[in-house]
């Protein structure tokens, strides 16, 4: 069965790596990103406007979420999207390789590609001289970035299960992803209270406060922000298993 | 022989539309079985009944002693079917190699994925990406996948459409080996030449009833119906001085209809040498494939129109 999964995560890498729009906008944009920011930020000093850390420890923890975002969020609801309209899925139905099976190879894939992205910001963050986070949180960081994928994963193919065409897919993705990015503090920390009040409740903010818990501020497990997320998570899995559909042309 | 496929007083509608009504065959193991159908006559959707993709309303199905509308038994099936749908899909940036080991992976038994390369004729092409291929290279890849688990049943949704005319003979000579090795063949197809040169029986849908099954000799009495006998009569010779009676066809020639072709040639012939005049462009022809087709399509959409207006 393990033999399986790799079989399906080893044909998923070779796809991703192949196709230069999936490794450029997941792979190769966020750590631009933070090179970037790391070059305009480089030797900030803490301050509260930050949440009392420098702005790039801040930076590294909200574009690591980003990564999260683009490998897992984006990159399914837009594969699964096209697959489906090109038949692709139908073809692997037709096969004796079980749905769960197709599945848990693609969310595989997507895990193991943000945990590497992640790893590459936390890298480039620690060139620009951003200590890497203490052992403590190192379980926190885990957890919330298992967690995080996990429900951009169900949301994703939620996503993908309420587009009904392929061409509008990437529009549609990034039309929900590009304000939200935003407003959740991802790109700026937000100070006005209305907006945090209403992203607090959606999936990004409570994902980007985790994971500055953990990596940057040093609080560990955010329990709040990551039972906020679970439970978009689960919302993504419920409308993700009821409406998903693998014919292009639906009965 | 035993079936392969048993289908019977199978019925399927979309909405108020009758997609198939009360349709029943069978599929001799080791065949190669085409159903035939102007589009959106039913033959597609009957298909995708037979390999589980969609529920039907009525009937039984089996499907080597499998019914395709259990999904419990559905990864046993798909074990022992292979299909080729109507679109191509295949994922662009494998290569031809990487996707046949791919979903090879996913049978217990599949065949060498070398061989099914050579067999569809990819050979040296193995490392090319998928989406660097032509459309037909893509069609045989598609082909190459639904054979690599090596099924029993192979399922072919109109497998040449789009073919030029010899990739669509080396299609058809893959198709015979196939079902030379012991794999039976279902196919959709309106080309009455693919029928013709390929199934060993044939079944014709139209508006979503079969009209007619047998082999593509005796389908729709072909093989029992008058035969006719046109050539061009003599100059100066009406119609009515012919020694049996024949119709003028309008384009210069006469057409005589025979129940004893034999006979009917011996007048014509001993009628003409006698006069010492020819029967220019002589020829003896049974109605083709196409002609039995077009009638009864023909016949099945008048009814209907009939059916519709009378509601």
């Amino acid at each position: 069965m393990s033999a399986m999964v790799w079989h399906q995560v080893r044909y998923e890498q070779l796809s991703f790596w192949r196709n230069p729009q999936s490794a450029f906008f997941t792979f190769v944009m966020p750590v631009l990103v933070i090179t970037i920011f790391g070059a305009l930020f480089n030797g900030g000093s803490a301050s509260s406007y930050f949440y009392g850390v420098s702005p790039l420890r801040y930076y590294v923890a909200t574009i690591a979420a980003l990564s999260v975002l683009g490998s897992c969020y984006s990159q399914l609801a837009i594969v699964l999207a096209t697959r489906r309209q090109n038949g692709i899925l139908k073809r692997v139905r037709a096969t004796p390789l079980p749905t769960w099976m197709y599945f848990v190879g693609l969310l595989a894939h997507c895990v193991l590609v943000s945990v590497v992205v992640a790893g590459l910001i936390v890298l480039v963050g620690r060139l620009y001289g951003v200590p890497v986070p203490d052992r403590s949180q190192w379980l926190p960081i885990v957890v919330t970035l298992l967690l995080g994928a996990a429900s951009f994963c169900a949301i994703g193919v939620a996503v993908a299960a309420l587009i009904r065409n392929a061409e509008a897919a990437p529009a549609v993705v990034q039309f929900v992803l590009f304000p939200l990015v935003f407003l959740s503090g991802t790109y700026m920390p937000i100070q006005s209270d209305t907006v945090n009040v209403v992203t607090g409740a959606l999936p990004v903010r409570p994902f980007n406060d985790a994971l500055l818990g953990a990596m940057a501020q040093g609080t560990g497990f955010a329990w709040d922000s990551l039972g906020v997320l679970a439970l978009w998570g689960v919302l993504g899995a419920i409308v993700a298993i009821r409406r998903f559909r693998w014919d292009p042309r639906p009965e | 022989m035993c079936a392969a496929v048993t289908v019977e007083g199978l019925r399927k509608s979309y909405g108020a539309v009758l997609a198939v009504r009360d349709v029943s065959f069978t599929v001799a193991s080791g065949e190669i079985f085409a159903l035939l159908g102007p589009n959106g006559a039913g033959k597609s959707t009957t298909l995708e009944i037979l390999e589980g993709f969609r529920r039907r309303d009525a009937g039984s199905v089996d499907v080597l002693g499998i019914d395709p509308g259990d999904r419990s038994r559905g990864r046993e099936l798909r074990e022992r079917i292979g299909l080729v749908l109507q679109d191509i899909a295949v994922e662009p940036y494998l290569t031809v190699r990487e996707t046949l080991a791919r979903n090879a992976g996913y049978y217990r038994a599949p065949r060498d994925v070398d061989e099914v390369i050579g067999l569809v004729d990819l050979a040296g092409l193995e490392r090319r990406k998928v989406r660097t291929l032509s459309g037909g290279q893509k069609r045989r890849l598609d082909l190459a996948l639904g054979m690599i688990g090596n099924p029993s049943l192979l399922f072919l949704d109109e497998p040449t459409t789009g073919f030029d005319p010899n990739a669509r003979r080396s299609a058809w000579e893959l198709i015979r080996r196939l079902r030379d090795t012991g794999t039976t063949v279902v196919l959709t197809t309106h080309y009455m030449e693919e029928a013709q040169q390929l199934a060993d029986r044939v079944a014709i849908i139209a508006d979503g009833r079969l009209v007619s099954e047998g082999t593509t000799a005796s389908l729709g009495g072909r093989d029992t119906e008058r035969a006719r006998i046109r050539f061009a009569p003599p100059p100066d010779i009406s119609v009515g001085e012919l020694p049996v009676p024949a119709r003028p066809d309008g384009d210069g020639l006469v057409t005589v209809e025979s129940a004893e072709p034999t006979m009917t040639l011996h007048q014509l012939t001993e009628w003409a040498l006698r006069r010492d005049c020819t029967l220019d462009q002589l020829v003896v022809e049974r109605p083709s494939l196409e002609d039995v087709y077009l009638r009864l399509t023909r016949d099945d959409a008048a009814e209907s129109t009939l059916e519709g207006s009378l509601r």
